[in-house]
């Protein structure tokens, strides 16, 4: 087995750079003069900044080299030459080079945006000579095209990157108006959408996205047909999404758990749920209440939901189940339905609240599709805040996405939200269990549609961060609620019992974020109406009644 | 220690059946004593209280009553209220309990066991099995088919998927 000198490799890495025939476009010329990339020097490492992907991808390849091949791991461990390491790249090369499995990757490229539309249709074997390329591993090249390593190789790597860099311009050529580049853009990402693997990765959310950007060109701003979707179709997708990814579960523990704190004590509770779907909530916090020391409550539920088509009457089968449940464990228990298509819809007198009674609102990501405002009306999240507050409710406990979704620019939005649901597919792709995958897949997807190509009032996927809910609820008049260290738990532990590592329950200042990989994608808080006048309008003498 | 028990009984039978210490009777067969078994079988694990259920017809009835589950999911925990029982019993039983959630948690949580949690596992095992008896009331109360996707309860699925290391 050749050794390769690690001084050589270096020398090559850096010679060949600076004698390639080309002389190479800006990105290489600026690499002499780069720094060492400072981070990895107060490690030890003394990597080129230019390098930094480079010698990431080949340690990848490394390690699954290393993994495949646990033979040649052993002809290696047992050599006693050591490279010197801290010059990562040149060690990383010489390591590679001693497998005989050759990696399957030729390429690695710095990729311009702007003229990659060029090479898009090129076959792996020519190398484009408008492409700025940097031909390191010539050996490795040759070899490549008959083993295949079952990797994310490089080129689809960086077909990844520059789709995703196609969608940026696209979307930034709809905000123009400048709709016929933006069409051909189209074309070349779906032909790009060939060469990388949809399944999985970048590439599945990215052909969401393409979806959703072809919708909003060829079918205009209202077109989504989100809302045409049947509300019996929604409640499967939504069920399966409850199912696939702990997003909702969580909703509903941290929920419960703060209701039935702010409950103890009471002994007339009324809760109000803004979209009672199949009601999977509420069973867990009826035992809670039931098992609660002192004894259960009288429990009134009052389940808000989308009228059903065909006479059945979904709300009421869902309250008579509850009611059942409620039943086998002693629990006293009501259930009222409010069938309304919108929730802006619903007035506090179809509640029926009882003055007696302590409440609770519960609105599980329904706040944010009263954010849109109309050309004729102001948004309703005002007088649905105001009535909620009227209600003087114990508690409102409030779950929406962590994502930044409302803003009026389009690029800014198309940009956070393909960042979103990129980590939300990532942490989709965890789950093995189908068919809830693929319909909780859909259900999101969904929601991406409504985000990108719906305007107006068809767009109701209105999600803001939770500084904002803090700050618009505040001047609603409720001040927050913490949730409490058995909510932090409670979410611990369950995160903990779905088999994905990435997951992460944070703490933010008495709310509780879950999200993937330090990413926060849902957020719970609980609020509480402030007794007092609300403080937007403070009247000098007189003292409005609250 | 249900191996032994066993063979004990063997034993027992064994010097009965043989004809020369006929005058002998044996000093102890336990399935004459069903409280003393009940005693001993309460102290299983899972695993040999499951192995028990196949030793003999007594040992089998023995092991499905619930309040040998009970002890199960309750054995790292201080006593619980007494209204959790009547709960339980509503929602399917100890023993689908301690199968259906408990054990599931258990191990999945144990990887990062903290002694403090033991009770809030058990809490958590009982909203999941309450969610989980929810759905089986779906399931088979629904005649319009209205939840047709669901024709089995799906909540505690995720439980039984295969850990990822």
């Amino acid at each position: 087995m050749v050794l390769y000198d690690s001084s050589t490799l270096a020398g090559s890495i850096s010679g060949s750079s600076s004698s390639s025939s080309k002389p190479p476009p800006f990105p290489l010329q600026r690499e002499q003069q780069q720094d060492i990339d400072g981070h990895l020097a107060g490690a030890g490492y003394k990597v080129r900044s230019s390098e930094l992907r480079k010698v990431a991808q080949r340690l990848e390849r490394l390690e699954t080299a290393m993994v495949n091949s646990p033979a040649d791991l052993s002809q290696l461990a047992s050599d006693t030459i050591h490279y010197n390491p801290s010059d990562l790249a040149s060690w990383v090369d010489s390591l590679l080079s001693e497998f005989a499995l050759n990696p399957t990757c030729p390429y690695e490229f710095v990729t311009d945006p702007v003229t990659n539309r060029t090479v898009v249709n090129d076959s792996w074997t020519t190398t484009a000579t408008n492409m700025p390329l940097v031909h390191q591993d010539v050996s490795y090249e040759e070899q490549s095209l008959n083993n295949k390593l079952p990797i994310v190789t490089a080129m689809e790597e960086d077909s990844g990157i520059r789709l995703v860099h196609m969608l940026m311009t696209c979307a930034e050529c709809v905000q123009c108006g400048d709709f016929t580049l933006a069409t051909s853009f189209l074309e070349d990402m779906q032909g790009l959408l060939t060469q990388i693997n949809t399944v999985c990765g970048i590439g599945k959310v990215a052909g969401h996205f393409i979806d959703a950007l072809s919708r909003r060109i060829f079918q205009g701003i209202g077109g989504g047909s989100i809302d045409g979707g049947s509300a019996f179709e929604n409640e499967i997708l939504y069920h399966h999404f409850y199912e696939a990814c702990p997003y909702l579960k969580f909703a509903h523990f941290t929920a419960n758990q703060a209701i039935l704190e702010a409950f103890v004590g009471h002994e007339c509770v009324h809760v109000v749920d803004f979209n009672l779907m199949h009601g999977l909530q509420w069973p867990a916090l009826i035992q809670a209440l039931a098992l609660r020391p002192g004894g259960p409550p009288l429990l009134r539920l009052t389940g808000i939901g989308p009228p059903s088509p065909d006479g059945r009457d979904s709300l009421r089968e869902i309250g008579l189940r509850l009611a059942e449940l409620a039943r086998s464990v002693n629990v006293r228990f009501a259930f009222r339905g409010v069938a309304a298509s919108r929730l802006e819809d619903v007035k506090p007198w179809m509640l029926q609240v009882n003055p007696k009674e302590s409440v609770a609102v519960n609105s599980i990501m329904q706040l944010h599709r009263l954010l849109g405002s109309g050309p004729n009306r102001n948004s309703p999240i005002e007088t649905v805040l105001s009535w909620i507050r009227s209600l003087n409710p114990k508690i409102m406990t409030v779950v929406e996405q962590e994502a930044n979704h409302n803003q009026p620019g389009f690029l800014d939005r198309f940009t956070e939200a393909l960042h979103y649901y990129s980590t939300m597919f990532d942490s989709l792709e965890a789950c093995s269990v189908q068919p809830d995958k693929a319909l909780a897949e859909i259900y999101i997807q969904r929601e991406i549609t409504n985000v990108v190509s719906c305007e107006g009032s068809a767009r109701v996927e209105r999600h803001e961060p939770l500084a904002k809910w803090r700050t618009r609820l505040s001047g609603a008049g409720f001040r927050p609620l913490h949730l409490g260290s058995n909510a932090y738990k409670q979410a611990s532990m369950l995160l903990t019992l779905f088999s994905a590592e990435g997951y992460s329950v944070e703490e933010n200042d008495g709310c509780l974020t879950l999200g993937w990989h330090n990413r926060p994608l849902i957020a719970a808080s609980a609020w509480q109406a402030v007794p007092d006048a609300p403080a937007e309008f403070p009247a000098p003498d007189t003292h409005r009644p609250s | 220690m249900v191996q032994n028990h066993h063979r004990g009984c063997h034993r027992q039978d064994h010097h009965g059946t043989v004809g020369e210490n006929k005058e002998k009777r044996p000093k102890f067969f336990i399935n004459d004593h069903v409280d003393i078994l009940i005693e001993i079988l309460k102290r299983l694990d899972c695993r040999s209280l499951c192995v028990a259920a196949s030793v003999c017809r007594l040992w089998c009835t023995i092991a499905r009553y619930d309040s040998l589950w009970e002890n199960l999911c309750f054995r790292h925990v201080s006593p619980p209220p007494s209204s959790v029982r009547s709960v339980v019993l509503a929602l399917g039983g100890y023993k689908r309990l301690y199968m259906g959630c408990v054990r599931p948690v258990r191990s999945r949580l144990g990887r990062i066991r903290k002694a403090s949690w033991a009770r809030d596992e058990v809490q958590l095992s009982l909203s999941l099995f309450c969610v989980d008896y929810y759905e089986r009331l779906g399931g088979g109360g629904n005649s319009n088919g209205r939840l047709v996707g669901e024709s089995s309860p799906s909540s505690l699925r995720f439980l039984c998927k295969p850990v990822n290391v």
